[in-house]
């Protein structure tokens, strides 16, 4: 192909000679359309050589995410070589290093980053059974007094005297759980 | 920011002792520690005036009597005795009685609920530090 760019040129200055001056102008500019093709002809065949497929960018990415436990829900799509992260991680951090590990992947071009930052939800197995321990520390001198854990809260029923409650209150606020939901009857 | 403009008085309190204070949620946590009990009391005191009953379940007010391990603490429960127990909980074995008012030594802290005291009998056991409150 370049051969042939190359070929036509140098026919058209070959051809430009002993012509008229009018005749020289349009030959010079089909000229400068010639060399622009041949330049165009050029950066063609530059990029046709290596011949990078996406699929294949896209596998090496995916490859190079899979390596991070943290990123097992990222997904990569790779299109002129431009890839686009999908998915979710657990922080800011995550998704920084999401990006980091795709843009060093041979080929890839720029990365798009539309990876969604998702907080895990804290566990609370440890905390309930903390409280749930101290609880029956807290509720022995208050027997009518029930409670309740769930994700750190401590919901309290039945009933107690006014002259208890911040008793009770202080010994269930001092196990520091995440919320404490008064619904005793106060007599 | 509600939650600070409502228990203001308290949280101005609070930080004059170092107290950390936190908005989570729909909570506020006020955590620390202050030099004596009628401190704490008065911190509950305007925590049932501002919200009588503790009803309005936006608070957690952990805040407990700074105690020093060798010193000094006093027996509060309301008016019985307070039991010794061998180990830290409810499930152990009572080994002694300290009476309401008395004012025994605080050894060591097994942790924040579970203090390890020597009444004036010379005997050793573990007592709920709710019903604790040091004496300087």
């Amino acid at each position: 192909m370049i051969k042939y760019v190359y070929y036509m040129y140098c026919l058209n200055i070959k051809l430009s000679k002993g012509l008229t001056n009018k005749k020289q102008k349009i030959m010079k500019a089909f000229r400068l359309v010639s060399m622009l093709a041949l330049i165009l002809a050029l950066g063609v065949a530059t990029t046709s050589c290596k011949k990078v497929k996406d699929a294949d960018v896209q596998a090496a990415a995916q490859t190079a995410l899979a390596a991070n436990p943290d990123l097992s829900n990222v997904s990569v799509a790779v299109l002129s070589q431009v890839a686009t992260l999908s998915g979710t991680v657990k922080d800011d951090a995550a998704k920084a290093y999401a990006e980091s590990t795709v843009v060093a992947v041979k080929n890839v071009k720029s990365v798009v980053n539309d990876v969604k930052v998702v907080p895990p939800a804290p566990d609370f197995t440890a905390i309930d059974a903390a409280l749930n321990a101290g609880l029956v520390d807290a509720l022995k001198d208050h027997a009518k007094v029930k409670a309740e854990v769930k994700d750190g809260v401590v919901t309290l029923t039945g009933e107690i005297r006014k002259k208890d409650l911040p008793t009770l209150m202080q010994k269930v606020n001092a196990l520091n759980p995440q919320q404490v939901v008064n619904n005793i009857t106060v007599k | 920011m509600a939650l600070l403009d409502k228990y203001k008085e308290l949280v101005d309190l609070a930080k004059q002792y170092g107290a950390t204070v936190s908005e989570e949620g729909n909570v506020l946590r006020v955590k620390g520690e202050v030099p004596s009990g009628a401190l704490k009391d008065k911190m509950w005191e305007i925590y049932d005036r501002i919200d009588p009953n503790f009803k309005s379940n936006d608070l957690v007010l952990d805040v407990n009597v700074n105690a020093t391990e060798g010193g000094k603490v006093k027996v509060i429960t309301r008016e019985s005795n307070l039991n010794i127990r061998k180990g830290p909980g409810t499930d152990q074995p009572i080994v002694g009685k300290a009476a309401h008012g008395d004012i025994i030594t605080l050894i060591s802290k097994a942790n924040d609920q579970w203090w390890l005291v020597r009444d004036n009998d010379g005997e050793e056991g573990y007592c709920y530090s709710q019903y604790l409150e040091p004496v300087r």
